[in-house]
């Protein structure tokens, strides 16, 4: 059942759940805006320097993987605590396949935080919390109609804003 | 989104360069870069080969022919990108389920639109146009409010609605081009010339913003699905016709830059915008349809270009979360 379940759907989940619905049903509209085409590119960027690809496993893909950490690239630390959770998810499904690592998250363009690594770990209270979540997150997206929008000052730099907004 | 636009008006060669494009004519060689272009049109002969198709593709840019007698006569269509199984089942569900009220929507937002555009001569001092304006605003939702209206019935009230249309020109446009009936392939006077031309600029505009949603061109509301082209596009274009196509005419005539003796070619059994004239209109009609007005509920400045787009996304939100269509209103401003 959770094979369906992606780490960005994870992210979306936290971050905003019609986000979450309208990206799972495959409503993923248009990156039209400059923070996403930005962010698709520094990704590709980091990705020439390492002269590594992306790990794909099931249907999740890891930034990167060392004998340590597995890392998570992210343009901004807009959100953090999604970051987090998408991880997490990541980090549970390796255990799942028997690969323990800690995740490290890199944040290219630093905003919120005044650091630009940030450390976490797979605990069993967390993966606890982290069923919990992909169950909820298999309920949201089996619903007919998506949550309304959530009308947060997030939404303006949404690629969803124009849609749910009209 | 970039939403730069490429209008190759003579004859010439486009081709892939590197990472750009190229076009070569006569006079010499430009290049287009490839970033930021969503759409070209070529409005004359144009030599190209699959590398730049495949190229296009990439880049997701939409490139639309026309032939001799400013006929639309395709779209070079990319694989689509957007797609979602869930949306087209919607899509023609409503469709089965909804047409007539999609219908008389889009069919009061054009009443609604060309009423915008015939208050501003009306204020102007073409009083003549009150009855118009009257009918326009007070018994158009009236006659399309009736409960059993069949499509025919909704497709009669738009076409009333654009013949007296059509029929106002007289008090507010210069005697020379006045037209007494539209006339369609191939247009046999100036201003049927223009029009023809306008709206398959626009109806190519519109193909290019629905390419960039999930909705699917071949299911339509008020135009039969299955008209032989992408009967969504002309559906959605309708009701932004009196704001881009006839405003772009309206204001061309009226400060005469456009004029009958100089911009047409005129044969035995039509008319035609010759390159002068096409220059002329392309010009006005680009700006025109990238002028951009603060959106009342989106609370940010968007172009008419976009506001097709999100015409495309109201009509998805009907399908996903039964929202109700309100086609784009010029007065509104959303």
């Amino acid at each position: 059942m959770t094979a369906k379940v992606t780490g960005t759907m994870v992210n979306y989940y936290i971050h905003c759940k019609r986000q979450c619905w309208l990206f799972s049903n495959k409503l993923n509209l248009e990156d039209n805006s400059e923070e996403v085409r930005i962010g698709r590119i520094l990704h590709q960027l980091k990705e020439e320097k390492a002269k590594k690809k992306e790990v794909a496993i099931d249907n999740i893909k890891i930034d990167k993987l060392t004998p340590e950490y597995l890392v998570e690239i992210k343009k901004s630390d807009a959100d953090l605590e999604a970051v987090k959770w998408q991880t997490l998810y990541y980090l549970y499904i390796l255990r799942e396949k028997g690969i323990d690592r800690k995740g490290k998250i890199e944040i290219i363009d630093k905003k919120k935080e005044n650091r630009k690594i940030h450390y976490t770990e797979l605990t069993d209270e967390l993966v606890f919390q982290l069923k919990e979540i992909i169950s909820l997150i298999q309920e949201l997206i089996e619903r007919p109609i998506p949550p309304l929008p959530i009308n947060k000052s997030i939404c303006k730099k949404c690629a969803y804003y124009t849609y749910c907004y009209i | 989104m970039a939403q730069s636009v490429k209008y190759l008006i003579t004859m010439g060669e486009l081709k892939r360069k590197d990472n750009s494009l190229i076009f070569r004519n006569e006079k010499g060689h430009r290049y287009l870069p490839i970033e930021g272009v969503k759409e070209i049109y070529c409005l004359n002969e144009v030599s190209l080969n699959t590398k730049l198709l495949d190229f296009l593709a990439k880049a997701q840019v939409t490139m639309h022919f026309f032939n001799y007698y400013h006929q639309y006569s395709g779209t070079f269509y990319p694989k689509e990108q957007l797609v979602s199984g869930r949306l087209l089942i919607q899509q023609a569900r409503l469709f089965d389920e909804h047409r007539i009220i999609v219908a008389k929507a889009i069919v009061q937002g054009i009443a609604n639109n060309i009423y915008s555009v015939l208050y501003h001569y009306y204020s102007h001092g073409a009083k003549e146009l009150k009855p118009l304006i009257d009918w326009l605003r007070k018994n158009v939702p009236g006659l399309l409010s009736s409960s059993d209206l069949k499509i025919n019935q909704v497709l009669f009230i738009e076409g009333t609605i654009w013949k007296r249309f059509y029929q106002s020109f007289k008090y507010f446009l210069p005697e020379t081009f006045l037209m007494n009936k539209r006339v369609k392939r191939p247009p046999d006077n100036p201003m049927n010339a223009m029009i023809s031309f306008g709206n398959s600029l626009l109806y190519a505009k519109t193909i290019t913003q629905i390419y960039h949603t999930h909705l699917d061109q071949k299911i339509s509301f008020l135009h039969d699905p299955g008209e032989g082209r992408f009967s969504l596009s002309l559906d959605l274009c309708e009701v932004f016709k009196p704001i881009i196509v006839y405003k772009t005419i309206f204001e061309l005539v009226n400060h005469r830059k456009i004029q009958v003796g100089r911009h047409f070619d005129k044969e035995l059994n039509y008319c035609l915008l010759n390159r002068a004239g096409k220059t002329a209109f392309i010009k006005a009609f680009d700006s025109r349809i990238n002028e951009t007005f603060q959106h009342a509920t989106l609370k940010r400045k968007v172009s008419y270009q976009t506001a097709i787009k999100l015409d495309a996304y109201k009509l998805i939100k009907l399908c996903v979360e039964g929202q109700a269509f309100k086609p784009f209103d010029f007065r509104e401003k959303c």
